[in-house]
């Protein structure tokens, strides 16, 4: 399990904390989706667990250990797929991979093997030797996957994967992420769809202006929510999200 | 009409809230003015810009003191005589002072004793044709026809004469465009940071030092070959388009060392730029503006000693004017390491105390305790 704990953060030069002794717990091997609105709190959360920025208190653990401490002992314990296309455009495909794949300490056979296997796994073969800046909008998103999945991580930190996006390349994406979770992978998943989020998680934890508000397995949540939200028809993680948050517009 | 106006507006808008655009538009303008205007000053006024030189005399004290008396003036600035000719040329070597004259025992009496100026090759032609002037003015009473009883010697030019314009500007413009560096380290760090590679790294725990070194490897061999193409454009374009061509010093291993510690203080300069601005605007005003303030300053646009002397103290603020000191000292005066030791030695501690301010800076901004 990944566990946070009472994590509260401060921009320097900031005047109020972006993140409040924020508490979660994300259940290993499963899709655990992080909403909120926009300035939430959500990619400062997602850059504090990739090790970008370093909360001023609070503690963040997987199985007991500490994070800081599992990422010395096994560096590609986690990994990022940024919202941003977080790649170099003027390399190709394959440099891009071969480089990401580099400084992480793949070389050789290995190397060789991974960038073949995720390739394929974002089925991105055929534009290999392609510049990425060349590369359409759902090419690009599915090289920023595949370059997240270099590492084989146990944790995956997905911030907005399918942003720009036509609907054949993110089911493609859901697909691909459904995979990545069925074979034991921890996924934390940002994402302002919240269709997406109530196909895909499991688990989801909702919060604004640095707090959580709610957080738990998603069907008891809709399930207990369902009392005090004054629902017009069905019950969707959509409404439980605009009763949580208000309607009041954000940025 | 009311599109114009509306497009007009909206310029002016636009044009109010870009910051970095004014001060790009109006105080650079301002500050080189003032920069330019006071470096100048001198040479625009009564007098004109002072050059130390000493009068070294076989025959005594009194004559030197005599003779440095006569000299004096329009510019000319008077310094203790060194003890031989050996010292004054090492002083000469070093551009402190810029001119001895050497005067020969029984000078007046004896028709083959000759006069001799020690030239400091840093000095320009001009500087050197007045101060031969004023030398003969005070000793041979303005009669021309002794002008042959002078000889010149520029100490440590390679070609033994007076240091051509491309000797003296080479140096000066490699130094400016090895500098250049700060605007494509800074551009693509930038692009990095915005469209997250530099927040994937991170997350890989490739260190932050880490990915300033590699940076630091790219730009150094880059540095290298503008340095190798600019000599070369010196010693092969400009003799072809009918300059003299530039002489490259005897001593490559200090130019290499001097190269080298320039560059370091270079990319130095541009990580720190690169890790400290957020867009590519500050990065064109902090980085390019402060290039050019720096050559201002430094003696690459106006020579040092051109410039006042209340002024001079502060060119030494310029890592520019240092990396100009240590290319004087390997390719017109043909130093030695000691020559270089010190330029070198500021240089590659400014480079390293940059460096180490962009990952603190770094450090800061990720909230590092």
């Amino acid at each position: 399990m990944l566990k946070i704990e009472a994590l509260s953060f401060r921009y320097a030069g900031g005047d109020e904390p972006v993140l409040r002794e924020v508490s979660l717990a994300i259940p290993s091997g499963g899709i655990f989706g992080l909403l909120g609105p926009n300035g939430a709190g959500k990619t400062t959360l997602i850059s504090i667990l990739c090790g970008q920025l370093r909360a001023q208190s609070g503690r963040i653990s997987v199985d007991g250990m500490a994070l800081e401490e599992l990422r010395r002992r096994e560096p590609a314990a986690l990994g990022l797929v940024p919202q941003e296309l977080a790649f170099y455009p003027m390399l190709t495909c394959a440099e891009n991979l071969r480089f990401f794949g580099g400084v992480q300490g793949l070389a050789g056979a290995r190397l060789r093997e991974r960038v073949g296997a995720v390739a394929a796994f974002a089925r991105i073969e055929n534009v290999l030797a392609r510049r990425a800046g060349q590369l359409s909008g759902g090419l690009r998103r599915r090289l920023n996957l595949a370059i997240g999945l270099l590492t084989e991580p146990r944790i995956l930190l997905l911030d907005e994967p399918t942003v720009g996006v036509d609907p054949q390349s993110r089911a493609f994406l859901l697909e691909s992420i459904r995979a990545l979770a069925a074979a034991g992978r921890t996924i934390v998943y940002t994402s302002h769809y919240m269709e997406e989020v109530e196909a895909l998680c499991d688990h989801v934890a909702i919060i604004d202006a640095g707090r959580v508000l709610r957080e738990g397995a998603l069907a008891e949540l809709l399930r207990d929510e369902a009392a005090v939200v004054t629902v017009r028809q069905g019950r969707s993680l959509e409404q439980l999200f605009m009763h949580l948050t208000n309607r009041s517009l954000r940025d | 009409m009311r599109t114009l106006s509306a497009l007009w507006i909206k310029e002016w808008l636009a044009l109010a809230r870009d910051l970095h655009g004014l001060a790009v538009l109006f105080v650079m303008p301002a500050v080189f003015i003032v920069i330019m205007s006071l470096a100048l000053s001198d040479v625009f006024s009564e007098g004109g810009r002072g050059v130390d030189f000493a009068v070294l005399a076989a025959d005594g004290g009194k004559l030197a003191e005599a003779l440095a008396a006569g000299i004096a003036g329009e510019g000319f600035r008077a310094a203790p005589a060194p003890a031989s000719e050996a010292e004054a040329r090492d002083s000469v070597r070093k551009g402190h002072p810029g001119l001895v004259l050497i005067v020969p025992a029984g000078f007046g009496a004896d028709p083959g004793a000759k006069l001799k100026v020690l030239a400091d090759p840093a000095l320009p032609a001009m500087q050197l044709l007045a101060f031969q002037g004023r030398v003969l003015g005070a000793t041979l009473g303005g009669d021309a026809a002794l002008s042959r009883s002078m000889t010149v010697e520029v100490v440590g030019n390679p070609r033994g004469g007076r240091p051509s314009s491309v000797q003296q500007n080479v140096p000066a413009w490699l130094i400016f465009g090895m500098f250049l560096v700060v605007m494509p380290l800074s551009a693509l760090f930038i692009v990095e940071r915005r469209e997250g590679t530099l927040a994937r790294l991170a997350s890989q725990r490739v260190p932050f030092s880490l990915v300033l070194a590699g940076k630091v490897g790219p730009f150094f061999v880059i540095n290298l070959v503008q340095a190798a193409l600019m000599l070369a454009a010196g010693c092969t374009l400009v003799p072809w388009l009918g300059g003299e061509a530039l002489a490259l010093p005897a001593r490559w291993d200090l130019l290499a060392a001097v190269t080298a510690s320039t560059s370091v203080a270079a990319i130095g300069w541009g990580l720190l730029v690169a890790v400290g601005v957020r867009t590519m605007e500050q990065a064109t005003v902090i980085g390019g503006v402060g290039n050019i303030i720096a050559a201002a300053v430094g003696g690459i646009m106006v020579p040092r000693f051109v410039m006042p002397e209340a002024m001079q103290p502060w060119t030494e603020i310029s890592p520019m004017a240092w990396a100009l000191d240590g290319f004087h000292a390997v390719m017109l005066r043909q130093g030695s390491l000691k020559e270089i030791a010190q330029p070198c030695a500021q240089l590659l501690a400014l480079g390293a105390a940059l460096l180490a301010l962009a990952v603190w800076l770094h450090r800061r901004r990720r909230g590092a305790p």
